[in-house]
């Protein structure tokens, strides 16, 4: 523990060094233009890391990512968007003349991929940092082996260990927080029952902490219920949930995409959708593909909490999105959402970091993470809120933002509620505040 | 026909090949994968070493007795969870929880099996496959031990869950995959022990007929209910193995698919002969990790699994194990006699 | 403890699943009478072709109603194609290899399924029936169009099926192949023929399963392959794989139990151990009652 935290210093140490030294080279080489030169935008629009359309030729960065992989799961699209973002920053100058090699690894849920992964990268390939990580179960395996190779993975988490460990940093804020979102949203509404459902599976009773006490807060009763899947018959899962709200409670729910479609369908095959006040989605609801599969009939019904932007903002992040998705993206199987805005994101905060190390820094694991770790104030406007890393026990950078519901004609999902704070009764979401004050 | 008694074991002069193979192929797994490979290898391969006792079991099922379990991995499962918890609540020495979470593994397993025992084994396969979906259920609700007290050891709020402890000579991977490879050798041995010995020669006398079997004497429920508790056992062994490889215990890691892909990996490898359980255990696990490699998608390993149980059945019923060196000997046999065509040709030229 | 009114709407989504048990219970009985295979890959039959009718109407603009049929088409095809390729070969074999082939079968559908319909990027898809929208009320529950028809068509079929094998000359043929296939055949019985017949039923069969459970449970690969396969082999189980009347009443039992045990509280969270635990129960009433069942090979 003791040695951690001094080798944690000794890292903080040097990555603030590395920033120094880039900025002060940054100066005197480009007389002045040094804040633009590093800040991945031109004249107000955003650009691929230098933006110079000069093609990467330099000795490579090896970066890498493990998704998940399986049928019926399938996160490929995070760790594909960071490849297509770097293979932008590539065409664009690398990083001053250095090329950025990805690997993206996938797991199928067991315990030996996820390890073999993660193994596999670090000490097969060699990657010098992890950026996109996003699996099931990947954090909880892999934790430790980061914390005993010194890796600050920026990932998208969904795990537990995604968000309470040192060494990982997540793009999304993950089911707990997300859950929080949601169900502050349905007390909006003034319910006098909330009723949250979660899919069975480890990790169920941290995600619920959140709700619990948020439900407190507004003195709302409070059940928690979980459900198993793949989910077999979603019409009496939705049947359950409605006749414990009752006709002024709400039901909020926390499933991947196909489970909490099984039961918003079962709910509306059965017309049970007005039969509760509202019903309300944590982010993994937030996708067009649900929306279309709903149609109409959920606008305002139905709050999703939303991690990120929507993918058709009008913002210079946002556009860029949309460009290199449609220009590199073609592995991308799932196009425009938010697990590619996710990859992104990841993508576009670890160019800076590299960037930020300055032209002449060396690209070993250790001065890689050492950047990584020392992000602050990342903004984009594809997060409510500037992005960091820092040295916290755990991370959650990403504690603000919005709801979305499906369109009226049912085809996209569109803004219901702009930028707000996850509510400090979740006692980490106090913690991470205090932590962002002092920084 | 007349049983030999217990323990009188012929040795032939083919066994001493065995053995010598069997020799090299563990200083092989002892000594130069560790070598050569990768680290993330060694979780890989100790994971093989999980699932090929596994299949050990279910190949002698289906090779020995001509019962098929479609729902093994939830056998497994029950293996992992009891192995799991008793290495969380106790102290006691690794090969000890391998030995109590074998016999209660074998016996839950066997009970299950009992009611479809005495029809006949499409039973015993729908049962299991029923069995291996409820199993899955049954653990979704109550979760694998993460270190908590209480009968389940399961903590829903643990937000750092501790790894499931290792053997303290074995803590490291390579270690824990050496370990592994010594424990399948036993098992290995205690497998080919029951096949050579009386129980070996009932199941062939059930699995010829079962009808002259029993005028021949022999227990035929006894017999088959031995099969069923030795994979079962063989089955925890492989359960307790895997809780300390994986450090952390998901449920979706054993879910329905899981155990259709065993049977069929058992198949393919080919259950009349122990070596298809070394073969099994290798498309379980390695070949996953190989098309990771080469980046392929997930879902490829399912149809080469599907085509594997299709061609294996239809065409090799005997499996890759014993059809694989039949095929090599062949193709060494039609290059020799291409190269004894070409080679005299040559020589007329030159002449 | 829910009250009578807030059980009734559980009722009618069992019912309804439960028809489709009965239904593809029905096509995995009939077939492993005819032609000794029990087909595991009834599911992951249904589960593809309602996948390819997703994409042929959401995907490609085509009218609905020929989707459906492409679909029921695929099934039919796909199904015969199996019997015809792999029925001879295996067909002196035990009867638990030729279920262990159908497996293989069902690996195959279930990995190209998941590779052309991915879930990357968290895709869901939805099929919704015509009928999905039209409801009515039965006492305190609603009901749409599409609950009664999967209830209706499997009551259907069943009955259909049974009255086809019990006044037709091919019913006849067939269970005389479900008796002895040897004697039948030198009887005179067209045994090829009348597998043939049998297979493609099957296919009938899994394809309107396949698209009213895509409807019924969503299109999700594993659950309709193996999670809903389970349920319906339950119900042929306790049917004792014989009885078509057995497997429509084990089918809605099936399906009334596990919807049913929603509202319970205390089971609620073990509603989908149903097909298991009733399948358990009937096979130990079937070895207590059944002595001479014991040991003997069942077709």
């Amino acid at each position: 523990m003791r040695r951690n935290l001094v080798r944690g210093r000794v890292t903080a140490v040097l990555g603030v060094a590395a920033l120094t030294t880039a900025l002060v080279v940054g100066v005197t080489s480009s007389s002045g233009a040094a804040s633009t030169s590093v800040s991945q935008s031109k004249g107000g629009k955003s650009v691929c890391g230098l933006g110079n359309g000069k093609k990467a030729t330099g000795s490579p960065i090896k970066l890498g990512a493990i998704n998940t992989q399986q049928p019926g799961t399938d996160f490929t699209d995070i760790g594909l968007m960071a490849k297509a973002y770097f293979d932008c920053v590539n065409a664009n100058g690398g990083i001053y003349g250095h090329r950025i090699a990805f690997t993206e690894e996938t797991e199928s849920t067991t315990a030996q991929t996820a390890s073999a992964a993660a193994k596999k990268l670090i000490e097969g390939i060699k990657v010098v940092g992890l950026v996109g990580n996003s699996s099931i179960i990947e954090a909880d395996i892999n934790h430790k082996y980061y914390e005993q190779k010194g890796f600050y993975v920026i990932g998208a988490g969904i795990a537990v260990s995604a968000y309470s460990t040192s060494h990982f940093a997540s793009i999304n804020m993950g089911p707990r927080y997300s859950s929080d979102g949601a169900a502050q949203w349905a007390l909006s509404k003034k319910p006098d029952k909330l009723i949250f459902d979660q899919s069975n599976v480890p990790g169920t009773g941290y995600n619920a902490g959140g709700v619990a006490l948020i439900a407190k807060k507004y003195k709302v009763p409070y059940k928690l219920e979980t459900d198993n899947v793949p989910i077999q018959d979603g019409k009496s899962v939705a049947q359950r949930l409605v006749q414990d709200a009752g006709k002024n409670g709400v039901v909020v729910l926390n499933f991947t995409p196909p489970e909490a479609l099984k039961i918003l369908q079962g709910a509306q095959q059965q017309g049970l959708q007005d039969d509760v006040k509202a019903w309300a989605c944590s982010t993994p609801c937030n996708t067009d593909f649900l929306a279309a599969s709903l149609g109409p009939g959920w606008y305002g019904k139905l709050g999703v909490n939303a991690e990120l932007n929507l993918t058709s903002a009008k913002a210079p992040d946002s556009a860029l999105y949309r460009s290199v998705l449609k220009q590199y993206g073609k592995a991308v199987k799932g196009g425009l959402g938010s697990f590619s805005q996710m990859g992104f994101t990841a993508g576009r905060i670890a160019t800076q970091a590299l960037l930020d190390m300055g032209p002449n820094a060396t690209y070993t694991a250790k001065t890689v993470n050492a950047a990584f770790k020392a992000v602050k104030d990342f903004k984009t406007d594809i997060l409510c809120k500037p992005w960091y890393y820092g040295k916290g026990s755990f991370h959650l950078p990403n504690n603000t933002d919005r709801t979305v519901t499906p369109s009226k004609d049912g085809k996209v999902m569109v803004q219901l509620q702009g930028c707000f704070g996850i509510d400090p009764v979740d006692p980490e979401v106090a913690a991470a505040r205090k932590i962002e004050a002092k920084q | 026909m007349r049983l030999p008694a217990l323990g009188t074991i012929r040795v032939s002069r083919t066994d001493g090949i065995r053995a010598l193979v069997v020799l090299g192929l563990m200083a092989i797994g002892l000594f130069l994968l560790p070598a050569v490979l990768t680290v993330d290898w060694m979780g890989v391969l100790a994971a093989a070493a999980c699932y090929t006792i596994t299949a050990l079991g279910l190949g002698i099922l289906v090779g020995r007795v001509g019962l098929v379990s479609m729902g093994q991995v939830a056998i497994l499962e029950i293996g992992a969870w009891i192995g799991a918890r008793l290495l969380f609540a106790t102290s006691l020495p690794y090969p000890v929880v391998i030995v109590i979470t074998a016999i209660l593994t074998g016996v839950i397993g066997t009970i299950i099996g009992l009611p479809a025992l005495r029809l006949s084994g499409l039973y015993l396969a729908l049962i299991t496959l029923m069995l291996a979906g409820a199993v899955t259920i049954l653990l979704s609700v109550t979760n694998f031990p993460n270190g908590a007290g209480g009968f389940l050891g399961y903590d829903s709020s643990t937000t750092i869950p501790p790894s499931i402890r290792r053997p303290s000579i074995a803590d490291s991977d390579t270690g824990f995959w050496r370990y592994a490879l010594v424990v399948t050798l036993i098992m290995f041995l205690v497998a080919l022990w029951h096949v050579r010995s009386k129980p070996g020669r009932a199941w062939a006398a059930i699995r010829q007929s079962e009808p002259s079997a029993m005028a021949a004497g022999i227990n035929i429920t006894f017999y088959k209910l031995w099969a069923l508790l030795l994979a079962s056992t063989l089955t925890g062994v492989g359960g307790a193995l895997l809780a300390g490889s994986s450090g952390q215990l998901y449920q979706t890691a054993f879910s329905t698919d899981q155990s259709i892909q065993l049977l069929a990996v058992v198949l393919m490898g080919g259950a009349y002969t122990l070596w298809g359980a070394l073969v099994a255990g290798f498309l379980f696990s390695v070949v996953p990790h190989i098309l990771d490699l080469w980046h392929l998608n997930s879902s490829l390993l399912l149809i080469l699994f599907g085509v594997g149980v299709l061609q294996v059945l239809t065409t090799a019923p005997q499996g890759i194990a014993v059809q694989f060196p039949k095929d090599m000997a062949n193709l060494g046999r039609l290059i020799w006699r291409g190269v004894r065509l070409v080679v005299p040709a040559r020589g007329g030229a030159g002449a | 403890m829910p009250s009578w009114t807030q059980l009734q709407p559980f009722i009618v989504t069992g019912l309804s699943l439960g028809g489709v048990y009965a239904l593809s219970g029905t096509g995995i009985v009939v077939l492993y009478r005819t032609t000794g295979v029990l087909n595991l890959a009834f599911g992951a039959i249904g589960m593809f072709g309602a996948f390819l009718s997703w994409q042929l109407i959401h995907e490609e603009g085509w009218p609905q109603g020929l989707g459906f049929l492409a679909a029921v088409a695929f099934s039919v095809v796909a199904m015969w194609l199996y019997g015809m390729v792999f029925g001879p070969p295996l067909a002196q074999r035990d009867p638990l290899v030729k279920a262990s082939a159908t497996l293989g079968f069902a690996l195959i559908l279930l990995g190209a399924s998941s590779w052309i319909w991915s879930a990357a990027g968290g895709a869901t898809r939805f099929q919704p029936i015509p009928t999905d929208t039209h409801h009515f009320s039965v006492g305190e529950a609603m009901v749409n169009w599409t609950q009664v028809i999967a209830l209706a068509v499997g009551v259907l079929v069943v009955v259909l099926t049974g009255a086809l094998l019990r006044f037709t000359r091919l019913g006849t043929a067939m269970r005389a192949l479900a008796n002895d296939r040897e004697v039948s055949a030198v009887l005179g019985v067209p045994v090829r023929r009348v597998e043939a017949v049998a297979w493609l039923w099957a296919g009938v069969l899994s394809g309107v399963s396949g698209l009213l459970l895509s409807d019924l449970v969503g299109l999700d690969q594993v659950t309709l392959t193996f999670i809903v396969l389970i349920s319906s082999v339950a119900a042929a189980l306790i049917a004792r794989l014989r009885s078509i009347l057995g497997t429509l009443v084990a089918g809605l039992g099936i399906g009334l139990v596990d919807a049913c045990a929603q509202p319970f509280s205390g089971i609620s969270r073990y509603h989908d151990m149903a097909p298991f635990v009733l399948a358990l129960v009937g096979l130990l009433f079937v070895t207590r009652k059944g002595g001479a069942l014991a040991g003997r090979r069942i077709v």
